[in-house]
């Protein structure tokens, strides 16, 4: 998916409450904004925080988090684990009101490896959460993790000079971003961390329904198995609990693959090959599905891709596409070329022959456009199972 | 759409997709919310339904055409034109109304005239000014 980046120019926020001094006299690189406990007092922090284009909150004892409401949920968070407490405390205390609203694009920074661990275990953050520091003391740690933001800052993407050509272009990126921004390595990086968890959010909240209507009355102690086609680094595998779901992803970029293996090592990611046959047996799977992927790819790699994703499906699974079906068209080096919403279906209908039943349909207007642009579709898989 | 290539949509094309995936939307919401056949339908039925719409649509800008057209007072003294007119342009709201499968047998109704107007004038005395227009050209492939 590609979007017009917002006109605001945007930097990184840090919140440095009671060590404002500390961190402003740290000489911290680039542009950014540090503020006191004075400046998020609650009528103020809406504005402070307006330029965000990540908080980074340095002084998580003296920080509001439920101020962080409407427009400003938006905002990507990295939270720096105080040092000197234990992970039972800093759960006790911040569970609730801190830890528990971390997203996939939100993220954690530590000195201390083991408390590190202790946290990611408790809330399964992925490992790409984590930004290392050397030092926990606020004041060093805003410099290394400024630092990081400035290195992540300059994102590759390989040059569209010539004819697109799907799976080498996004087999080279996303080998690129792996190793660059693993915790946030989607199509629409480019346009900034706020940007993709706001994208993220709004899908989250049409898929979710989805998912948990596929599951269905299906008994909690039945594993769900879960595929995901295109999964990058695996960002859709934190919607899944790993005590009732074997998730699977699938990509085409070896280094994604590679970070999605760090990120969810409960999980299976495996490399998809230019054929885009799924290594995996007929029937395998209750759920398999896509989010803003074949949008990205030709008539015939759609075709196989749906023709794959029908078989590996067990019948009465569902199969679900979360996908851009109307065109920006303003984009003379887009990589979004997607089908209408009928074009689509028929394609669907013509890869499964027939063999399903729509389940829902629903259309998504990202807050950033100014038309209905996304669509997710639904649909179960006829038939009688071949295996028992 | 190209098979191998993809290509770049123009603004049309946007408005076209974007009025697509909201009528197919609205579509299934009726259908499942009406409790019809629709809903255990195959995800072909919505696109029967998008076919079947259009045709109506197409069948009264071809009605409204011919009676604005020289041709208009000719047509009206044919009672076929007459019943035509009578049934699609003077009761435009009365198919919003009805229930899912009784709009499907009108939409279905609309099809069949839209293909027994379009052969008639086609084959009729004024066939060669009919073909010579692009419009009625595209009717033709479209439904013949």
């Amino acid at each position: 998916m590609e979007r017009t980046p917002t006109d605001t120019p945007e930097h990184p926020v840090f919140y440095a409450g009671r060590f404002s001094e500390e961190i402003s006299g740290a000489g911290l690189p680039g542009d950014h904004t540090v503020l006191s406990d004075w400046d998020v007092l609650p009528a103020q922090l809406a504005s402070a925080l307006e330029p965000a284009s990540i908080l980074v909150v340095l002084d998580i004892f003296s920080f509001p988090f439920e101020s962080l409401t409407g427009d400003l949920v938006d905002v990507p968070l990295i939270l720096l684990l105080p040092t000197g407490y234990d992970a039972d405390f800093l759960v006790t205390v911040f569970g609730k009101a801190a830890f528990s609203r971390l997203g996939f694009f939100d993220r954690v920074a530590a000195a201390d490896d083991d408390l590190w661990d202790e946290v990611r275990r408790r809330y399964d953050f992925a490992q790409g959460q984590l930004v290392e520091v050397e030092d926990g003391r606020p004041e060093y740690a805003a410099v290394e993790i400024s630092a990081a933001l400035e290195a992540e800052s300059v994102l590759y993407a390989p040059s569209r000079e010539g004819d697109y050509e799907a799976n080498r272009y996004w087999s080279e990126r996303g080998d690129a971003l792996a190793g660059n921004a693993p915790h946030r390595a989607i199509c629409s990086v480019n346009h900034g961390p706020k940007f993709n968890k706001a994208i993220h959010r709004v899908q989250e909240k049409v898929l979710n329904p989805q998912i948990a209507a596929a599951r269905g009355i299906q008994a909690e102690e039945v594993p769900f198995d879960v595929l995901e086609i295109g999964a990058g680094v695996g960002r859709w595998a934190a919607s899944f609990d790993p005590a009732k779901t074997r998730f699977t992803g699938v990509d085409i970029s070896e280094g994604m693959v590679e970070a999605a293996r760090k990120n969810f090592p409960q999980c299976r990611f495996d490399l998809l090959g230019e054929d885009s046959v799924l290594p995996y047996g007929d029937e395998s799977f209750d759920l398999s599905f896509s989010v803003t992927v074949m949008h990205h790819n030709p008539t015939p790699t759609k075709r196989a891709l749906i023709s794959e994703m029908w078989r590996v499906t067990r019948p009465g699974g569902r199969l679900m596409f979360l996908e851009d079906f109307v065109s920006g068209g303003w984009f003379t080096t887009s990589t979004v070329y997607p089908m209408s919403v009928n074009e689509f279906v028929g394609l669907l209908f013509e890869a499964t022959a027939g063999q399903v039943v729509l389940e829902h349909v629903e259309s998504i207007r990202y807050q950033h456009d100014d038309f209905t642009r996304g669509g997710l579709l639904s649909v179960s898989k006829l038939g009688v199972a071949g295996t028992w | 759409m190209p098979e191998n290539e993809f290509y770049t949509p123009t603004d049309m094309d946007r408005l076209r997709m974007e009025n697509e995936l909201l009528a197919f939307e609205v579509r299934f919401l009726k259908a499942r919310s009406g409790g019809q056949p629709e809903i255990t339908g195959s995800p072909i039925s919505l696109s029967r339904m998008t076919h079947l719409e259009e045709a109506e649509t197409d069948l009264k800008l071809l009605l409204r055409r011919i009676q604005n057209s020289p041709l208009g007072p000719v047509a009206r003294t044919n009672k076929s034109f007459q019943t035509l007119n009578e049934r699609y342009l003077k009761q435009p709201d009365t198919a919003l109304t009805m229930a899912p499968a009784q709009r499907t047998v009108y939409l279905e109704g609309a099809e069949r005239d839209l293909v027994l107007l379009l052969r008639r004038l086609g084959s009729g005395p004024l066939g060669l000014y009919f073909r010579r227009r692009k419009s009625f050209r595209t009717l033709q492939e479209r439904y013949l």
